[in-house]
């Protein structure tokens, strides 16, 4: 196995008194997906949210590509290569297209390069004829592919989700796996967090349960790089 | 009645036929009471985001101040200006007494608690993942500050416009630190005060239908705004 891009160990949070993560390690490899499973309020969503760098850890030792940083200094590297996806996503008053663009203003691309990626990324998701459409008056489905183009457009290293497919039809989620089986074979390290694994049959390729503040791995699945 | 119909129809010529006194003192009004909002606006608006988004000991009650000073009567921080800009006070040496400088210091005084009070219920209102989308996506600190006030634009829109129709209608900071000096520091309300005092109630009736304008011009449009926001929501 190759080296892991982030590794976060003993993380630990706790809100007023009750303690929701207790010494929480998580190893984030390229190309390979993972799925955390849990109860309602078990933590999943919190964890994610201090991996993304938005919910600050009482305490966690963090690497990036083999060095052990300091939170402070991790955050840059984790705000410029992790990106969180609610699970209900948000997307900007704008178009289709102002959304999709929205974090290209922020790397060295010029405008000619930036318009020239939207229009790629939009085809990619096939979202190429909603280009226009005011973004947050498409159905929940859609605008969860928006948020999947929005965060592929940037190349994260990983992308995390929040119960991704928790609002869609059968045909909105099997669009959505597609997207994200494209984005994990081109090199992405995903996790998603899931009452319904089998959502993600054939793209997981182990299954963590939150409980207690604690993490298990609960579960190996065939990895299928093939899509 | 009939003294009532005559003088409303006096105002009504002196604003109709351009009278110079009266514009020059509308014109006076407005330059002050913008200059007083600008300069308040960006420092109220990023206080009310700064107590939404950041945890710190003591939030609570710096809101509960400034909704505290949503009450203060005009006159108080008329008087608490004065002492401190009399040539006797504090700050007498920068000669800021009887000035327009003088009333633009106190307006922003006065409107300021307003923007941080409005503008906090409207950056409340928005969503916590405007903010985090933003940072996840690469965003820097003061972009996605920007972010989160675009989205919740219509609301501090309105707390902007409440802002400006508390300052210019206020009348006890402009007489107590403007010292209502025509053509310098005479605006519509100390106009319409002094006017009436000497029995000259059409110059008076002229102003207060400019503020009277002013108000309904204020409330339609914010009217109107709270309309947009909710078909865009």
């Amino acid at each position: 196995m190759s080296e892991p891009l982030f590794v976060f160990r003993g993380i630990e949070k706790s809100f007023a008194k009750n303690k929701i993560l207790r010494k929480v390690d998580l190893f984030l490899y390229p190309a390979k997906c993972i799925l955390l499973s849990g109860k309602n309020g078990s933590g999943k969503t919190t964890l994610l949210k201090i991996v993304a760098g938005l919910e600050k850890p009482a305490e966690a030792e963090i690497e990036y590509s083999g060095k052990s940083l300091s939170w402070k200094k991790a955050i840059r590297n984790i705000l410029k290569e992790i990106i969180y996806l609610h699970q209900q996503p948000l997307l900007f008053s704008g178009s289709v297209e102002s959304n999709v663009a929205y974090g290209l203003r922020f790397t060295s691309l010029n405008r000619k390069q930036r318009r020239e990626s939207v229009i790629k990324a939009l085809e990619w998701s096939g979202l190429t004829d909603l280009a226009n459409i005011q973004a947050n008056t498409l159905s929940g489905g859609v605008q969860q592919r928006v948020a999947f183009t929005r965060a592929w457009i940037l190349k994260p290293k990983v992308l995390l989700l929040d119960e991704p497919m928790s609002n869609m039809d059968h045909e909105s989620r099997e669009q959505a796996r597609l997207l994200l089986c494209r984005m994990k074979s081109a090199g992405m390290s995903i996790v998603i967090t899931s009452h319904v694994p089998q959502y993600f049959d054939g793209l997981t390729d182990v299954q963590f349960h939150l409980s207690n503040g604690q993490l298990a791995e609960s579960k190996f699945s065939a990895s299928n790089d093939s899509l | 009645m009939n003294g009532l119909l005559l003088t409303t129809q006096q105002a009504l010529q002196l604003l109709l036929s351009g009278d110079a006194e009266l514009w020059s003192i509308v014109l006076l009004s407005f330059s002050v009471s913008l200059k007083a909002i600008l300069l308040t606006t960006p420092l109220a608006l990023l206080v009310a985001f700064a107590l939404n988004h950041v945890n710190f000991p003591g939030r609570r009650i710096i809101l509960a101040f400034f909704n505290s000073l949503l009450s203060v009567p005009t006159v108080v921080i008329g008087l608490f200006l004065y002492v401190l800009l009399t040539r006797q006070g504090p700050f007498g040496n920068l000669r800021l007494l009887f000035t327009q400088s003088a009333i633009v210091i106190g307006q922003m005084i006065l409107c300021f608690p307003v923007l941080v009070a409005l503008g906090y219920a409207a950056i409340q209102a928005s969503d916590r993942r405007v903010w985090e989308t933003a940072r996840t996506l690469g965003a820097p600190t003061w972009f996605s500050i920007l972010t989160v006030f675009y989205e919740v634009r219509f609301g501090l829109l309105a707390a902007v416009l409440t802002g400006f129709g508390r300052i210019i209608s206020e009348v006890g900071i402009s007489m107590m630190v403007g010292g209502n000096i025509m053509g310098y520091t005479r605006n519509i309300t100390t106009a319409i005060a002094l006017e009436t005092s000497k029995g000259e109630f059409a110059q008076g009736i002229a102003l207060g239908m400019v503020l009277l304008s002013l108000a309904f011009l204020l409330t339609a449009f914010l009217s109107y705004i709270q309309g947009k926001k909710e078909f865009t929501t």
